[in-house]
């Protein structure tokens, strides 16, 4: 396998992975701020903290504003890691690697950016927004439905596994992030657990894992125990420790992959040994820098054994 | 079959010149009844219907090349049209046997020139022509390539007159391409016409690829092992681009660019893989020869691999096309084909050229200046219709131009006729209109010649226009060899 083409498949599956999760983080909480109870208000600002992408944020809507932030995670595209620009990017990638990869693929990829170009504008407003959302969704896990079917198990196949393992991680810590920070506010004097639960909640569904940690935890709501599940879990596909460990299992595969797998351990150590219930009283932002500092260097680790031309 | 039988949606379509598909009396040529006839049953809904449709399916397979424009890099849609070209498989088995001897003897040419020269020794093609060429390469002089083949892929552009004479109008020896487009016209037309292709005895044309990779492998220096063959593009903004991606992935074999490969101390050619250095046998290249290395040509390409060159001279690498294989596709060396063919083969030409008057030639010279309202004059060394001038449509300024272009370096020109090229219908708003066509086939040279069935039909969208090139608003159009016989 060509270094340049790992490279791409590795980049082209965390865009993919970033675009889909965006679209995911955007939708659900539009949703959820449907609901929630008179007094309490939904806070955007975070999402866009989030994605570390604060500073481009003010400076272009000083107003912020939920439709000014849906507009700027989704669709703008001097928002780098915008849900369209992510798109554009795993689409630019593809034509340089799409002999290597099932031409569905591209056929899939192609439409999905066709599509939002040409809804952009309007699916950004309220109305039509879930329904844009979903069918970006949809598409990029008819995507990862196509690499999983139709894809050889051949070494470039885990160069797309680490990709989308490596982002998921990512996001997951960040998504936790912005969470713990305050995705909801109370205009009145609060009650506080009423609030921390609907936040933890939202994180959960964020990461489509509400209903996954249901069936694990059996008992009544708590924050820690959904902190502990989307840090920890080794069953539930977007927990940090189990995308690390996939990330682990697969390098085997890999030739002299020792260096990466020492930055590997090094970040599911920071995940499975963070103690979930002091960390929601006392904030998670440090530790979550910290696992996104673990993983950049992760990733650094992969250019130089793999990437480096 | 006679003209009623081709529909009233035919009635009203005349063209001005030869039309592959109608005669001047309105009825169907023979390899055309069938489709004149299903097309005329279809009222203009229908017709547009499957138009939006050849749009939509050649959109969504990304058939596209790239164009520069306004600072940027977009991805265009090549326009297809969906009425077929038409050939009867008898003319074209006469077309394929004019193109396997024309190429053969073009190679035996390239060979002599860059080794022996008896060509020249025995005064049949003048030496001054040969030190002004500026694709002539003396890097290549005595190399001698596997199976003594230089020009691997040669795309010939043919052109029909007015009389129904087929002529060669130019060969593409350096990197041709269209192939791919070929191919997926093709795969859009079967969307298209599904029952015309149950009912025709149409003849498939998507054996190209396996061809080309039968021709590379043929190449590789370490015979017995599967040899590891690569395809080099120069990357993503290449307008040939899309075909690089198409071709490498049907055949299989590993799509390139110049960073992903060097030459090593030993001069073999190596790619940058993930498990360390894998040696290459064979590159098919889509780099012209001045970016292929720096070492040899451009040193400031950052397209190609330094010590290429020396890595092919010692024969660790295959090269397709070889480098220099060019000097034979300059304008003015074309006008020689024809003796080259008597010359190397011992064998009457079975296409002709179209007729060219080289301006080295005083007498020949004098008749093109003073003809220049009538000619068309292209530079010998251009490719894509650029630097021509079209002389029936030209200024008295640009007339005066070229005249002065032609007295300082009359090497670098040659005129033809302006010949009326023929036409195919393309469908317009106002249904069916006649629109000027060539036809690129595709010709394989290992130790046989393979060629494309039929071609890549270009057509020129705009009423009246000659200019075929897709860098300059052609189009495409699907290329039906017929056998008529067995479809009677």
């Amino acid at each position: 396998m060509l270094s340049r083409v790992a490279d791409s498949l590795y980049w082209f599956s965390r865009y993919l992975r970033r675009a889909e999760n965006c679209a995911r983080l955007v939708g659900v909480n539009g949703q959820l701020e449907l609901d929630l109870p008179r007094g309490l208000r939904f806070a955007w600002e975070p999402l866009v903290e989030t994605l570390g992408v604060q500073a481009q944020f003010a400076q272009l809507y000083p107003d912020g504003g939920e439709t000014a932030v849906a507009r700027f995670l989704l669709v703008d595209e001097r928002n780098p890691s915008s849900m369209l620009v992510s798109l554009a990017q795993a689409r630019d990638i593809l034509r340089s690697i799409r002999e290597t990869l099932p031409q569905e693929v591209w056929f899939k990829v192609n439409h999905m950016h066709l599509d939002l170009q040409e809804g952009a504008e309007r699916g950004i407003a309220r109305r039509y927004r879930h329904e844009l959302l979903a069918r970006v969704v949809d598409g990029c896990l008819a995507v990862s439905g196509i690499l999983t079917a139709n894809v050889s198990r051949d070494i470039g196949y885990q160069f797309l596994r680490l990709g989308t393992a490596l982002e998921q991680a990512d996001m997951t810590s960040r998504i936790i992030d912005a969470g713990a920070l305050g995705l909801i506010r109370s205009r009145l004097t609060d009650d506080a657990a009423t609030i921390r639960n609907l936040q933890w909640m939202s994180v959960l569904r964020s990461l489509e894992a509400d209903q996954m940690f249901r069936r694990h935890a059996r008992a009544r709501f708590a924050p820690a125990p959904a902190l502990r599940f989307l840090l920890q879990s080794r069953d539930f596909p977007r927990s940090v420790a189990f995308c690390l460990v996939r990330i682990r299992q697969l390098l085997p595969s890999l030739p002299h992959y020792q260096p990466v797998e020492r930055a590997v351990l090094r970040a599911l150590a920071l995940a499975t040994d963070a103690d979930a219930e002091s960390l929601v009283e006392a904030g998670t932002t440090a530790l979550m820098d910290e696992i996104q500092r673990a993983l950049a260097s992760l990733d650094d680790e992969l250019r130089i054994a793999y990437f480096r031309a | 079959m006679g003209s009623n039988a081709i529909g009233s949606a035919w009635g009203r379509y005349r063209s001005s010149t030869w039309d592959e598909l109608i005669t001047t009396e309105g009825a169907a040529r023979p390899a055309a009844e069938h489709l004149l006839a299903y097309l005329g049953g279809l009222n203009a809904r229908d017709l547009g219907e499957r138009q939006l449709a050849a749009g939509l399916a050649a959109r969504l397979m990304g058939i596209t090349f790239t164009v520069y424009s306004d600072g940027r890099n977009v991805d265009r849609t090549l326009p297809f049209d969906i009425v077929p070209r038409t050939i009867t498989r008898a003319e074209w088995r006469r077309t394929e046997a004019g193109l396997r001897q024309r190429v053969t003897a073009l190679n035996r040419f390239i060979g002599d020139i860059y080794g022996e020269q008896r060509i020249v020794r025995d005064r049949v093609f003048p030496r001054a022509l040969l030190s002004k060429s500026v694709n002539f390469r003396p890097q290549c002089v005595g190399v001698k390539p596997p199976l003594g083949v230089w020009a691997h892929v040669c795309g010939s552009d043919l052109v029909r007159d007015g009389d129904g004479t087929l002529y060669v109008l130019e060969d593409n020896l350096r990197i041709p391409s269209g192939v791919s487009y070929m191919i997926q016209n093709r795969m859009v037309a079967k969307r298209v016409f599904p029952e015309l292709f149950g009912t025709s005895a149409i003849l498939p044309v998507d054996e190209y690829p396996a061809q080309l990779y039968d021709t590379l492998a043929a190449l590789t220096p370490r015979p017995g092992d599967v040899p590891t063959i690569a395809l080099l593009t120069p990357g993503i903004y290449n307008s040939a681009y899309f075909e690089h991606c198409f071709l490498a992935q049907s055949m299989g074999i590993e799509l390139v660019e110049g960073t992903d490969l060097f030459v090593g101390d030993d001069d073999c050619c190596y790619m940058r893989t993930v498990e360390g250095p894998q040696r290459v046998d064979v590159i098919y290249r889509r780099v012209d020869d001045l970016f292929l290395d720096p070492e040899a040509f451009n040193p400031d390409s950052v397209l190609g691999v330094r010590g290429l060159m020396r890595a092919w001279r010692a024969g660790n690498v295959a090269l397709a096309n070889a480098p220099g294989a060019g000097v034979a596709d300059d304008k003015v060396v074309f006008t020689y084909v024809p003796k080259m063919i008597r010359y190397y083969l011992d064998e009457e030409p079975i296409l002709p050229n179209v007729p060219s008057y080289l301006c080295t030639q005083k007498r020949e010279r004098d008749y093109v200046i003073e003809h220049l309202h009538e000619l068309v004059v292209k530079p010998a060394n251009e490719s894509g219709g650029y630097g021509m001038l079209i002389g029936p449509r030209s200024t008295a300024r640009q007339r005066a131009k070229f005249r002065d272009l032609i007295l300082a370096d009359p090497r670098n020109y040659m005129a033809q006729p302006t010949l009326s090229l023929s036409t195919v219908p393309i469908l317009t708003e106002s249904g069916f209109e006649p629109r000027h066509v060539d036809l690129r086939p595709f010709v394989l040279s290992r130790e046989d010649v393979y060629v494309t069935t039929g071609g890549l039909t270009r057509v020129a969208m705009t009423k009246g226009s000659l200019v075929v090139n897709s860098s300059q608003g052609g189009g495409a159009k699907d290329t039906w060899v017929v056998d008529i016989e067995e479809a009677h």
